[in-house]
């Protein structure tokens, strides 16, 4: 009984994996997508867990460090280039016998206004010159750094918040982030979003199959990756010296302060390390969608990541990210309308008022979620198995 | 006027001279009145207000007396260092219309006034659950939302010709009520202790009640802007009769105070009924046996209960109470801006700030905060020389203080104790 | 479709038997259109509201007059929620999921500029209705259409109206920081400055609701027109706040959002915006197609809107059009249907449609540029005051272009 939880993870893992080959479904690309987006909210939603649940720091503010990683590796690959021979419009620096270009930023505009400069200098070439843009997976690998980076400045700034202090500190923290993406339109492109590279521009070949840059299988299996790289990390974090830190921070800081803590180091350490997925999280996002908007800010992307830890347990990492999983699923699935007693009722936005409801039902009466008292149960029962037998030994 | 400052290397000199000065100020007196072993509650917030200030001279006068750090130098500081802003400003765009323009000046601090006593009259009602429940509501801004749409649909669509006044005052009928059902509800299991950190989950709660609530009313309502009419037009006045400008001209939907500041009238009635209802409800807090019960329950549960005082009832009022209080702030405003179920979310961000920049928990502070703010934003969209940006940072300016508050003076102006309040538990 | 082929490869089941997702729903009936509008915020709902509800009245009109290839239409409405990245989610499950053969709609510009790669790569062919950034149709797409003006041209007609109002020298901007507005405002500044009109843009976040800072600036450059970009109840709660401190459309020449054209709305959110300009896409009531006319009763009648917006019109034709491209092309094939919407001639709600250039003629064979590619050139371009108040849009008077005028501009600075 005990070992059923693990199971039946490796048998949830095992299916996700097998998924792609199997299903044969006519809308295979749509069930795809929604797949993605929902391991996607399963990495945001356990790393919030952890920080959250865990560590006790309520941050409001993880959408701001996933719009970091985005708009980290976006900014990346949108501004650099390396080209063979130099441009004359850019400014551009000799790199390795080509040239590196840093496009000049010139924000939104129509056919009709100036384009930019290495468009202008390719409208001159006319295909006759190699123009190579950045590797995508440097982008990620920086947007991830940045994101870790602005996790681990906002962690030395909130070190003397607490509680109700910190959610508002990091909500004021994520709206400027929004405020900032959506004003510099020079640089950012503001709400029109920046266009990215896909996760794998020219395709990939695995085992002598290719893929294209538009097939679902790589992202689903970079993605599903990710999301396992985290839980692995977090589950690794969560057992070691470090997870007993931080637990011990969430009971009682000044305790564990007077233990031998050091307190803000650790809550430090939280901060960066789940921000930073965080960030990875949106960094390979951002690629797969190919678009960054300052939208994916907003206050509401924001509560559906809590509320999807909190309706899977926000005190288990493992269960808030099942629980993103889950309801990510049933939000698209009940975008269906249906009619009861002659009244339409159209679940576009209906579904998201029942999930308002859900959220507050399951603060209310399941008060560690719905996924994670199941984990526990399970636990709890082999471990009651144990006891007895271990009486009967006794006994006999 | 141009798009950028004429010579932003004064402006900018001058920032990062007070911003460096600042920065070691506040390190710098931490550690002293650390080391000397005094109150350091107030050295870095202090500390950085003088090094903003007076430079060198005012962190190397605290450092050498390190006096008790009252309100006084908070408030000399401050005031000396907006001036040091303002006449940077001056000095490096003289052209701006915040520097030359007199009657522009005064429009913009008009306006700034009268929507900062509106939304500090809104974050009353934050601050006032916060003092009871230690709960920051994050549904606030849904009240305020179903606050105008009540309104609305009462005037406009369930009975057509009622007076403004029934509107307003449905409105607020049905938000306390809703108020007070959630709160009974949803919040009574955090009074009992049983649930091991009740401000996360009173946050959540709340949330979750937000959330419900606006694609509910999106659900019902749709997306189309509504919006309530004027309430009452203003009597034509010319005063004084003869006088040159006149004083005061009105309009049937404005006012113009010198013939050059004028303010619509829909602002105007809300601000005065902002200004009267805080009054009674000072009234209230000061006078009747309930609102003492209420200051009570917030300056000291035990001693509360002691004395007879139900405090649960106390949590159920002042959540409904503050729920109400910001429901009425929409239903003012909603014959002053179109309605959606999303119009929420900005003046919730703003209630937040104002309630931080006050101190949690203080109902003058959230009164004066909310007045700061007004200004902030007012001098923020109007004196940042490029129009492209300026009012495309308006959501960020109350965001900054806030996060300027919570490094510095995490209390707030008026916070009474630093702590994460009392989560409406005892009795 | 490769991403198909490869699967099948690695799989090598016996699924070989199973035909790509579009081809076989190819010969079902119902034949799936799909209908793109942005349903719920940070979207503008008005709009998107609109749409569907012009494109669900497309649907009636067809079946009832026995749907497209003999068999039924069926009209599968996407929420694009205005984001790009939900906008790609929508288009791959509509293709995908729901197998629809061609999608219709579209309001928001970042929208299509983002789902229409999605489609273009599936070989679904989209016409689009309310999109209009130029690099939509810029990217000559095989299989986008589009039939909404470029804002290139909306721009054009902006500015080109202002130079006319008298006394001209300096105008003021307001624009929304979205790919709608940043390019038209600034292709507007443009046309202003080499008609010798000095402007301003101030550009604002579609959310903001109290105005009074940035009117106050507005008001200190004492401009001598007033130009809004913004769409949904931004442009509202502008023109009110500008009107209630004294620089309204009562008081300069002043062009509101083009949101006012729904004008129930419009006088509820703006009861003092009488003599505002709206620009509108489309000749006026009276000049409407004997089928412009039946859908625009329809349409009321459904509503209870007081009149028909424009972008409600094109939502309407793009269906319209997609079904008849169908019938002649007698089968659901993209490729048949691309063929047939190069040849078409379509007697829809706007007028004639037809599109000069793409497969059979680069636009640059005319010295054309590449935007031209797929566009319907003569969608009517209008400028219109509502010089009564509480007046309906579709009554109100023409005063831009020559060709279309009604009546005279009251200017109310005279």
């Amino acid at each position: 009984m005990k070992h059923i939880p693990n199971l039946a993870g490796l048998l949830l893992l095992a299916f996700f994996a097998a998924f792609p080959l199997v299903y044969q479904g006519a809308n295979y690309d749509y069930v795809m997508h929604v797949l993605i987006t929902a391991f996607f909210y399963a990495i945001l939603a356990s790393s919030w867990s952890m920080l959250a649940g865990y560590a006790g720091q309520f941050s409001f503010g993880h959408m701001a460090f996933m719009g970091i990683g985005a708009y980290g590796t976006a900014l990346f690959c949108h501004y650099f280039y390396i080209t063979a021979e130099p441009t004359g419009f850019c400014t551009e620096f000799p790199f390795f016998g080509r040239y590196f270009v840093i496009v000049n930023a010139i924000g939104v505009t129509s056919t009709t206004l100036d384009q930019d400069c290495l468009r202008q200098a390719m409208a001159v070439w006319d295909g006759s010159v190699k123009v190579t843009p950045m590797p995508v997976a440097l982008g990620i690998v920086l947007g991830t750094l940045a994101g870790g980076l602005a996790g681990l400045l906002v962690g030395l700034l909130v070190l003397r918040l607490r509680a109700a202090y910190l959610a508002l500190f990091t909500l004021g923290f994520s709206e400027i982030v929004k405020a900032v993406i959506s004003a510099e339109i020079d640089i950012t492109r503001g709400q029109a979003g920046l266009e990215l590279p896909a996760l794998f521009e020219r395709g990939v070949t695995v085992f002598g199959t290719s893929f294209e840059r538009t097939d679902k299988i790589p992202p689903y299996y970079a993605m599903l990756g990710l999301l396992v790289l985290c839980l692995a990390l977090l589950t690794w974090l969560a057992r070691s010296r470090f997870g007993l830190f931080v637990r011990a921070l969430r009971e009682d800081q000044d305790a564990a302060a007077a233990l031998g803590v050091n307190t803000t180091r650790y809550k430090v350490y939280v901060f960066s390390i789940t921000t930073a997925m965080a960030a990875a999280a949106g960094a390979v996002q951002a690629h797969y969608v190919q678009i960054v908007t300052p939208n994916m800010l907003f206050l509401l992307q924001m509560s559906l990541v809590v509320a999807m830890a909190v309706i899977g347990g926000v005190e288990n990492f493992v269960a808030a990210a099942l629980g993103a999983i889950f309801l990510q699923i049933l939000l698209e699935t009940l975008r269906t309308s249906f009619t009861i007693g002659g009244i339409e009722v159209d679940m576009t936005v209906w579904r998201l008022v029942f999930f308002g409801l859900l959220l507050m039902i399951t603060l209310r009466f399941f008060r560690n979620g719905l996924i994670a008292p199941l984990i526990d149960w399970f636990r709890r029962a082999g471990v009651a198995e144990e006891t007895v037998a271990k009486r009967k030994e006794a006994a006999s | 006027m141009g798009d950028k400052l004429d010579t932003p290397a004064i402006f900018w000199g001058v920032i990062l001279w007070m911003v460096a000065w600042g920065v070691l100020g506040s390190i710098a007196l931490r550690r002293r009145y650390f080391a000397r072993d005094l109150d350091t509650s107030n050295a870095s917030f202090v500390g950085a207000l003088s090094g903003a200030a007076l430079g060198p001279v005012g962190v190397g006068l605290l450092w050498a007396r390190t006096p008790a750090l009252t309100g006084r130098f908070v408030a000399v500081f401050g005031v000396i260092a907006v001036v040091l802003i303002a006449a940077a400003f001056a000095f490096a765009d003289p052209d701006n219309n915040c520097v030359a323009n007199g009657s522009f000046v005064a429009s913009q601090i008009t306006n700034g006034l009268i929507i900062g006593i509106i939304y500090g009259f809104m974050a009353l009602g934050l601050t006032l659950i916060f003092s009871i429940l230690g709960v920051v509501s994050f549904a606030h801004g849904e009240f305020y939302m179903i606050g105008g749409m009540l309104v609305y649909y009462i005037t406009a669509v369930w009975f057509p010709g009622i007076s403004p006044l029934a509107g307003v005052l449905g409105a607020c009928f049905v938000a306390f009520c809703l108020g007070a059902v959630f709160e009974r509800l949803m919040l009574t299991p955090m009074y009992s202790g049983k649930i091991d950190r009740p401000v996360e989950y009173g946050i959540l709660a709340t949330f979750g009640l937000a959330f419900t609530l606006q694609y509910f009313v999106q659900a019902v309502h749709g997306a189309s802007p509504v919006k309530a009419s004027r309430f009452v037009d203003f009597p034509r006045i010319r005063w004084p009769e003869d006088a040159d400008p006149l004083w005061i001209k009105t309009s049937r939907g404005n006012l113009t105070l010198f013939e050059t500041v004028s303010i619509s009238n829909p602002r105007f009635i809300a601000a005065i009924t902002c200004i009267l209802v805080l009054l009674a409800l000072l009234y209230l807090l000061h006078r009747t046996w309930t609102g003492k019960a209420l200051r009570a329950v917030s300056q000291d549960r035990d001693a509360a209960a002691i004395a007879g005082i139900d405090p649960n009832r106390m949590n159920m009022l002042a959540f409904a109470l503050g729920g109400m209080i910001a429901a009425l702030a929409g239903a003012l405003l909603v014959q002053a801006f179109s309605w959606l179920p999303q119009v929420g979310a900005i003046p919730a961000m703003r209630s937040f700030v104002i309630v931080v920049l006050g101190g949690l928990g203080s109902l003058p502070g959230a009164f004066l905060g909310g007045i700061l703010v007004g200004f902030v934003e007012a001098a923020g969209t109007g004196c940042i020389p490029d129009a492209q940006k300026a009012a495309s940072y308006i959501p960020a300016y109350g965001m900054i203080v806030l996060t300027l508050t919570l490094l510095l003076r995490p209390t707030g102006l008026f916070g009474r104790r630093y702590a994460s309040g009392m989560h409406g538990q005892g009795g | 479709m490769n991403t198909r082929v490869s699967r099948r490869i690695l799989l090598a089941t016996a699924g070989t038997l199973a035909m790509t997702a579009g081809a076989a729903l190819a010969q079902d009936c119902p034949i799936r259109i799909g209908a793109l509008a942005p349903l719920s915020a940070p979207g503008t709902v008005v709009g998107g509201e609109a749409m569907r509800d012009a494109m669900m009245i497309a649907e009636a009109d067809i079946n009832a007059a026995g749907g497209i290839l003999g068999c039924e239409m069926e009209l599968v409405i996407g929420d694009s929620e205005g984001l790009p990245e939900r906008a790609t989610a929508v288009m791959e499950r509509l293709i995908t999921q729901d197998g629809v053969v061609a999608v219709g709609g579209g309001y928001h510009s970042s929208v299509g500029v983002a789902s229409k790669d999605v489609a273009d790569a599936r070989g679904i062919p989209v016409v689009f209705a309310e999109t209009w950034n130029d690099t939509i149709t810029g990217d000559k797409q095989k299989y986008i259409f589009r039939i909404a003006p470029l804002s290139s041209w909306t721009s054009n007609i902006i500015w080109e109206f202002a130079l006319t109002v008298p006394g001209i020298d300096k105008a003021v901007i307001l624009t929304e920081n979205t790919d709608y507005g940043i390019p038209a405002s600034q292709e507007t500044q443009k046309g202003l400055e080499a008609g010798g009109v000095a402007s301003t843009i101030f550009s604002v976040d579609i959310g903001t609701q109290d105005y009074a800072g940035i009117v106050e600036r507005i008001k200190a450059e004492d401009p001598d027109m007033i130009i809004t970009l913004v769409t949904g109840e931004a442009a509202f709660n502008f023109t009110q706040q500008a009107a209630d401190a004294g620089i309204g459309p009562l008081d300069v020449p002043f062009i509101t959002g083009q949101d006012a054209l729904e004008s129930g709305t419009y006088w509820t959110n703006v009861p003092d915006g009488q003599y505002a300009f709206i620009q509108r896409i489309g000749v006026p009531e009276s000049q409407f197609t004997e089928k412009g006319k039946a859908f625009a009763a329809v349409y009321k009648e459904k509503t209870g809107k007081s009149d028909v917006e424009s972008y409600a019109m094109e939502a309407y034709d793009s269906i319209a059009i997609l079904a008849q491209a169908i019938e002649e092309a007698g089968s659901t094939d993209g490729d048949a249907i691309v063929t047939a919407l190069e040849n078409i001639s379509h007697e829809g709600t706007l007028g004639r449609i037809y599109f000069d250039y793409g497969l059979k003629k680069d636009p640059s064979a005319d010295g054309k540029g590449d935007e031209w590619w797929h566009q319907w050139p003569d969608p009517a371009i209008t400028m219109i005051q509502y010089q009564e108040e509480g007046q309906a849009s579709t009554d109100a008077a023409i005063v831009f272009p020559e060709a279309y005028k009604t009546a005279d501009p009251v200017w109310v600075t005279e």
